[in-house]
């Protein structure tokens, strides 16, 4: 019996395949799924199946019987499809096409996907931490003095409201820096290797600066971190987000947190370090990196002694800015919500 | 800050061959950014940015101490020629007591002396026109003169118009007057360092600017030359509060060598005798009570090769060091070094040397090499990221714009009682200062701010702020967005979060008719309140949600069920219904009749009548037409009685 459903599946099929037009197609779905089709008369020989068989029967049946069903649809929408490609002549087709919806991410958001998948494939976590901080995580666990012009009012904007007694003022952190403790608390001990990007908040509005701005901080802290690591993942990263023509270097500078300190360029993208106009003799400045300062560490829980480490914060907008070569009058733009620009990118 | 100084000044204190292209380049590397170098006539100027730590390099010899080091170090000839400063003759009579309070001044060297007011030579003239310091006549351009050569801002009084035999250091009071050298004036807010003459008037703000009751006219004949070495953080307030930003207040906000006082004192002088016909008419003064002293750090070599990370050869590295002003001998294994003056308060510990030691050993002599991986934490793949991400790529691909729009916002903006909101003590402007506790009216004034658009779909996830008490306000990540089209529905608003939902993978959302005033409905995953659809008008639809409990919520599991071996028997069903009725109750009131019914929707409405389009199935076997017609009955008569439902 369940030979004969089979067979009845082969010969069904390979007629359907044959069938050359509709009518054809329609005579064969009448000769094994009509009234008296073969199909349907095989299923009523059901009775003459052992009791304990015909569950069994009846599920091979039903598959067949879809089986069937399909290759009848398919054949069915090939011929008329065939009928179609016969007047496609017709159809204008320089008319415009209907379009499925499509929006746009802002800039800053494709910079910061982009971002955490370069560093992600070196093995660094993505975090984000508070915006809204205490001195201590922004300032003064990171070595600033207190009179350091950053912790004046001129500088970073303040939260109304009492002074936490042991962690100071609460404050807008005016870069991901504030990350690094927090890391450091959170994980207990290296090794430690941390993206954090974030919203930060500088008081300072200008054509190349906007209050609130974002940061990602890199931090890496383990036994015998050097210099010549740094030089590693800035290299990685200068290579992975500007593309492979483009130099990367560090230079002395002067940070708090760090010891020794560097400023960090990428070679002009206009120029590709010749020297140019929008460049400083061939160079252009991404930021600002160092390795770990022992306070920080120590004010981490992090003995100085056994780790060392380092740590870069740069500019979310900036390397958009470096990269795209967007000549934007005013940094601002990519925050006053002009959908027309939002609908370049 | 950044200085600009003349090639051929440099070369004064730095002998060498070496191109002014090839010092640039050294300097910018090992040193000192140099940000331009510019043809300047026959010579070049270099444009510095000089970090705040090394005040030393503000002046032209610090410079040329750092230039001969890193020549020296990239084997080119070079040679540092420190000036030959030496203490002159001087009367002993004194012509002015100067009492200083050391709390203020940590040194403070004067002398009278008899000039002849002029121009200066052209050289003078040039070398400071080409830094950006206007040349006005010889007393004046000296005190410029030495600030930019030995790096400490120096100052000039007409000793006769001071017209006093005392000068007394002391901390201004709240509200006490003066005019600046340049006809300003300015109402003092008390602790700003000034001297008074015996008739106690203010005739000078220290560190920051000189006033014009004192200040050298055409008719100098006798000056008092005054250098001040302050408390830094002193000026940097009275500087920032009186909004005067001279170049002498930038220099002296940061931590000064007060040894070079001294030498800007001496170098004076003889400038003074040289191009203004200066004679010394009084003893020398000077006032030291804040001492600099000695400072040694020592570190390792082994830490030293740790750190940089390739091995260093310890002559060489004694060699930078001395080079640089250091001091420096290796005892057992480490490397002792005494610190400069002019260093002190930037070099104090181990890392300092070491920075010392690379920048000269060249940072881009260094290889790059990744850091090793010891060991990696387990990630989580769908971690929130990963699905801030994936609701930001589904707006987007639905049509929708993403905007990032800041987080502080006016009292106008501001949704909520103000005793609520975290606000900013120092704002920029009122515009930007209370922190955000809802993102939507942000949403709306970008809608407001592109009025030409007919249809706009905008979203943003960013924090909302609450305060909390003694504690940082809660950041919640919330996801909003504002659709402006004409005739906009409650249902695609809707529809949208549903779908939305359902490829989190978060079942249980429901919508109840929203408790806030206005047209909506509030939103619940399960008992939780996850937000707010808002109808605006006909043309203008927000929403709001809690985006961290989406994230709680949202999951990559799926659930795997065998496929149906049998056919389902799919029919409509229209009933007439009160409208007071919810659809969601006949919904499930359908299902309820059997478990056989495995999915119901409402496919259409007219007037009164709802259309639902019902599916039964049994996974065990085939559904005969008596069997569904009895679950029907069942249905029909349930609905008649639940709901008065006259069926179609």
């Amino acid at each position: 019996m369940e030979d004969e459903l089979i067979d009845i599946k082969n010969t069904a099929i390979s007629f359907i395949l044959e069938a050359e037009d509709l009518e054809s197609l329609e005579e064969t779905k009448l000769q094994f799924l009509g009234r008296s089709g073969k199909l349907t008369l095989a299923i009523k020989g059901i009775t003459k199946v052992a009791p304990e068989k015909r569950k069994e029967f009846g599920l091979l049946a039903n598959e067949v019987k879809q089986t069937i069903e399909d290759a009848l649809d398919t054949q069915k929408s090939k011929l008329k499809s065939q009928k179609v490609a016969n007047v496609v002549e017709r159809i204008d087709i320089t008319n415009p096409g209907i379009k499925p919806n499509l929006g746009h991410l802002h800039l800053v958001t494709q910079a910061i996907e982009e971002i955490s998948n370069i560093f992600a494939r070196i093995g660094f976590e993505r975090v984000r931490y508070p915006e809204i901080e205490w001195d201590w995580y922004a300032f003064e666990a990171l070595n600033f003095p207190a009179d350091h012009p950053a912790r004046d009012d001129w500088e970073t904007f303040f939260i109304k409201g009492e002074p936490d007694p042991k962690r100071g003022p609460m404050l807008l952190t005016p870069h991901t820096s504030s990350g690094q403790i927090r890391e450091m608390e959170r994980l207990g001990k290296p090794p430690i290797r941390m993206l954090n990007i974030a919203k930060c908040y500088r008081r300072q509005s200008d054509v190349s600066h906007a209050p609130m701005f974002h940061q990602f901080e890199g931090l890496v802290i383990d036994k015998d971190i050097s210099i010549t690591h740094l030089k590693g993942v800035l290299d990685y990263f200068a290579k992975s987000f500007f593309g492979s023509n483009r130099q990367s270097r560090i230079r002395p500078y002067h940070f708090q947190f760090t010891e020794p300190s560097f400023e960090v360029d990428v070679t002009c993208g206009i120029c590709l370090g010749k020297g140019c106009k929008l460049c400083k003799e061939g160079w252009l400045e991404m930021g600002g990196a160092g390795m770990v300062h022992p306070n920080v560490l120590k004010a981490g829980g992090i003995d100085p002694q056994k780790y060392t480490g380092f740590a870069f914060g740069w500019g979310v907008e900036r390397v958009l800015m470096m990269r795209e070569g967007l000549k934007i009058d005013d940094l601002r733009i990519l925050y006053s919500n002009n959908l027309d620009f939002l609908a370049q990118f | 800050m950044n200085i600009k100084i003349l090639d051929s000044w440099l070369r004064d204190y730095v002998k060498t061959k070496a191109t002014p292209q090839k010092i640039g380049e050294l300097l910018s590397l090992s040193s000192v950014s140099v940000e331009r170098l510019e043809k300047y006539e026959a010579d070049f100027i270099y444009d510095i940015e000089i970090t705040t730590n090394r005040p030393d390099l503000m002046g032209v010899v610090g410079l040329a101490r750092e230039t001969a080091t890193v020549l020296k170090q990239n084997g080119i000839d070079a040679s540092f020629v420190a000036p030959k400063l030496t203490k002159p003759q001087t009367p002993k009579t004194n012509l002015i007591e100067i009492t200083n309070d050391p709390k203020l001044v940590n040194r403070l060297c004067a002398v009278v002396m008899d000039v002849k007011i002029g121009e200066s030579s052209k050289e003078i003239k040039e070398r400071l026109e080409a830094s950006g310091t206007r040349s006005l006549n010889n007393l004046i351009d000296i005190t410029n003169y030495v600030m930019k050569t030995i790096g400490h801002p120096t100052h000039v009084f007409d000793f006769d118009r001071l017209n006093t035999k005392t000068l007394i250091i002391r901390e201004a009071k709240k509200g006490e007057v003066i005019k600046t050298l340049d006809e300003k004036d300015y109402s003092l807010n008390g602790g700003e360092i000034v001297a008074v003459n015996d008739q106690n008037e203010i005739v000078d703000l220290l560190g920051i600017m000189g006033l014009q009751n004192s200040v050298v006219t055409a008719k100098t004949k006798r000056i008092l030359y005054f250098i001040n070495n302050n408390q830094p953080a002193k000026i940097r307030k009275a500087s920032m509060t009186l909004g005067i930003r001279t170049e002498a207040a930038v220099i002296n906000e940061k931590n000064l060598d007060a040894e070079l006082a001294y030498d800007a004192l001496l170098y004076g002088i003889e400038m003074f005798a040289k191009i203004a016909g200066g004679k010394i008419v009084s003893d020398i003064i000077d006032l030291y009570p804040n001492k600099v002293t000695k400072h040694y750090v020592e570190v390792s070599l082994e830490k030293i090769n740790q750190v940089i990370g390739v091995s260093i050869d310890p002559e060489k590295a004694l060699q930078s060091l001395s080079n640089l002003g250091f001091k420096a001998q290796i005892v057992g294994g480490k490397i002792k070094a005494e610190v400069p003056s002019f260093r002190i308060g930037d070099v104090e510990i181990e890392e300092d040397i070491i920075e010392e030691i690379a920048r000269i050993y060249g940072y881009h002599n260094l290889p790059s090499v990744l850091p090793p991986q010891t060991a990696i934490a387990a990630h989580k793949f769908a971690d929130q990221f990963y699905f801030e991400q994936r609701v930001k790529s589904a707006m987007k691909y639905w049509g929708f714009t993403e905007v990032y729009s800041y987080s502080m916002v006016s009292q106008e903006l501001f949704e909520g009682p103000l005793e609520e909101a975290v606000e900013i003590s120092n704002p920029l402007s009122e515009d930007m200062i209370y922190m955000r506790k809802t993102l939507v009216p942000s949403l709306l004034k970008v809608v407001s701010e592109n009025k030409n658009k007919e249809v706009i779909k905008i979203f943003e996830i960013a924090n909302v702020y609450n305060k909390r008490t003694k504690d940082l306000p809660q950041e919640l990540m919330t996801f909003a967005g504002v659709i402006k089209k004409n005739k906009v529905t409650f249902f695609e608003t809707k529809g949208l979060l549903e779908q939305l939902c359902y490829d989190l993978g978060i079942k249980n959302l429901s919508f109840k008719q929203s408790e806030k005033s206005g047209n909506g409905a509030s939103v619940y995953i399960e008992k939780e309140y996850l937000g707010e659809i808002e109808i605006l008008d006909a043309n203008l639809i927000d929403f709001e949600l809690n985006f961290e409990l989406l994230l709680r919520h949202a999951t990559l599991k799926k659930e795997y069920k065998p496929l149906n071996k049998f056919p389902p028997i799919i029919e409509d069903l229209s009933i007439a219904v009160n409208s007071d009725i919810k659809t969601e109750d006949i919904i499930a009131n359908i299902y309820s009749q059997s478990n056989l019914v495995i999915d119901v929707s409402l496919k259409d409405t007219y007037k009164d009548s709802r259309t639902f389009h019902i599916n039964y199935q049994d996974p065990e076997k085939n559904l005969t037409n008596e069997e569904v017609s009895e679950i029907r009955k069942k249905i029909t008569s349930s609905l008649k009685e639940k709901f008065k439902a006259s069926v179609r």
